[in-house]
């Protein structure tokens, strides 16, 4: 009896154990990104600048890739082959506006280490640039058009017609099409994706919807938006992450949580986890200090944290997953390239 | 008697002084700034505004707002019925201005209904500014969306 009693007594002990530690959904999260890739983002550093900075993706290892407090920095993105960063670098106390960040300031290329670096163009040149697959060539968003440019020679090799975008254009992985913030049949700030081949244009999603990017098939897009008709926030609403086909239609929340807005979407270079920013402020901060960066699983889309009632009854499939927090930031990006940081 | 006269006079001199100095440009809403920028400019009445401007001041955009033109004074315009985007219209023109769009102004206070215009305008409106358009209109109004420089009130 006694020896069966202790068996007992035994296994309850295990479980709770296995519960208390090896179990908990955030630190097995954690445990399973900590070695995929690298992040690169920019934050406030301590000469109180914009810099660049780089951590594994369970927030482990940050180091600051650049101390310039005589310039801002913003907004690094790898190259496809993660082996160079393209970046903005503006004046010092420029301040980061959250829609207009890819106007200001000159177009920088640098190593992954941010060695190198080079000015490309002159102030307010080659605006909103983004690689393209080969990383020759980087794709900008002017008053003019849409630009491919020749990162060599920094000559435009082919013009679009931007057809009402107007912000926040980014090329697909495979380089087929584009996606921005635009104006479409009378809304604005939708998500448009232009076609490379022909430049036709679809709406991906539309109003209140801004700060897209690409999953890595090319087939799908991550952004943020503001559905209409939310009562929270005195009927202002809160800013929630949702992915769409780039085709249009397919509309799917991925995080939402009422008291804060959610913008910087972003994936894994294998599209299996998603990163973004949270700030109780609209338009995520950029002007201060940038907001909280997180991570979680796209198979645990949708999740919702916090009451969010309304939300909740909205999205009753909600799978509540586990959502890393990351240190502060903004506009982070995520490459699975071997990098010795 | 005389000293009377005077003081009158004065008066009404001070009057007329003051009407002037009160009234910077000609009721015609023509001033320095409106005859010499944009590529067309004209005299125009706001026919409505279709929708309430939207209050939201993290977000700039240009509302596209309709008009019937009175008068051309320079420049060509195809029709009666122009569709002219203003920037952030619940400013006044004068404080309109930002990082985005640095060269509009004008003296109109507050956009209303009925009110007549002097514009000093750009066309399309795609070539001049690069930000959200709410228009009201489309699928519906004909032509181009006209970029308002400058807005002067004019006083009938």
């Amino acid at each position: 009896m006694d020896k069966r009693f202790s068996w007992v007594v035994l296994t309850v002990l295990a479980a709770c154990t296995c519960k208390a530690f090896g179990g908990n959904p955030l630190t097995e999260l954690a445990e399973e990104v900590k070695d995929k890739g690298w992040i690169v983002f920019s934050a406030r550093s301590a000469n109180g600048s914009w810099d660049l900075f780089v951590m594994r993706p369970d927030g482990s290892q940050r180091r600051q890739l650049t101390d310039t407090p005589q310039v801002e920095e913003a907004g690094p993105r790898y190259s496809p082959d993660g082996k160079r960063l393209l970046f903005r670098t503006m004046k010092r106390g420029t301040v980061l506006d959250h829609d207009q960040w890819g106007f200001a300031g000159s177009l920088t290329v640098a190593d992954w280490d941010a060695s190198n670096r080079r000015s490309l163009g002159s102030e307010g040149e080659f605006t909103w640039a983004s690689w393209l697959p080969d990383g020759k060539q980087v794709v900008c968003l002017t008053l003019k058009g849409i630009l491919v440019v020749d990162l060599a020679t920094m000559e435009v090799v082919r013009r679009i017609d931007r057809q009402g975008i107007f912000q926040q254009l980014y090329c697909s992985p495979d380089g087929t099409a584009l996606c921005g913030v635009g104006n479409y049949r009378g809304q604005t700030w939708t998500i448009m994706r232009v076609d490379m081949a022909d430049g036709k244009v679809n709406e991906v999603n539309s109003l209140q919807s801004c700060t897209p990017d690409w999953f890595s098939d090319s087939r799908r897009v991550i952004y943020s938006c503001r559905p209409a008709g939310q009562r929270a926030n005195r009927g202002y609403g809160w800013t929630q992450l949702w992915m769409a086909d780039a085709a249009g239609g397919e509309q799917r929340l991925v995080y939402g949580e009422d008291g804060t807005h959610v913008y910087g979407g972003a994936l894994s270079p294998d599209d299996r986890y998603v990163l973004f920013t949270r700030c109780e402020v609209d338009g995520g901060g950029a002007e201060k200090a940038g907001g909280s960066m997180h991570l979680m699983r796209l198979a645990d889309a949708p999740t919702i944290r916090g009451r969010s009632t309304a939300l909740r009854k909205l999205h009753p499939e909600t799978k509540d997953g586990p959502v890393l927090t990351l240190p502060r930031g903004w506009e982070p990006h995520w490459t699975y390239a071997e990098l010795e940081y | 008697m005389g000293t009377m006269r005077l003081r009158w006079a004065v008066c009404g001199l001070v009057v007329v002084a003051c009407a002037g100095g009160c009234r910077q440009r000609p009721a015609d809403g023509a001033d320095a700034e409106v005859v010499r920028r944009g590529s067309v400019e004209v005299t125009a009445e706001l026919v409505e505004i279709p929708d309430k401007f939207p209050d939201i001041p993290m977000y700039d955009y240009a509302f596209v707002l309709k008009y019937r033109v009175l008068e051309v004074h320079r420049g060509e315009v195809a029709a009666d019925v122009i569709y002219v985007g203003h920037y952030n219209p619940l400013k006044a023109r004068a404080e309109a201005a930002d990082a985005r769009v640095r060269e509009i102004g004008g003296d109109v206070k507050r956009i209303r209904a009925g009110d007549i215009h002097r514009m000093a305008l750009e066309v399309p409106i795609d070539d001049y500014y690069m930000g959200g358009i709410i228009n009201k209109y489309h699928g519906t109004a004909q032509g181009p969306i006209y970029w308002a420089v400058w807005t002067n009130r004019v006083v009938r």
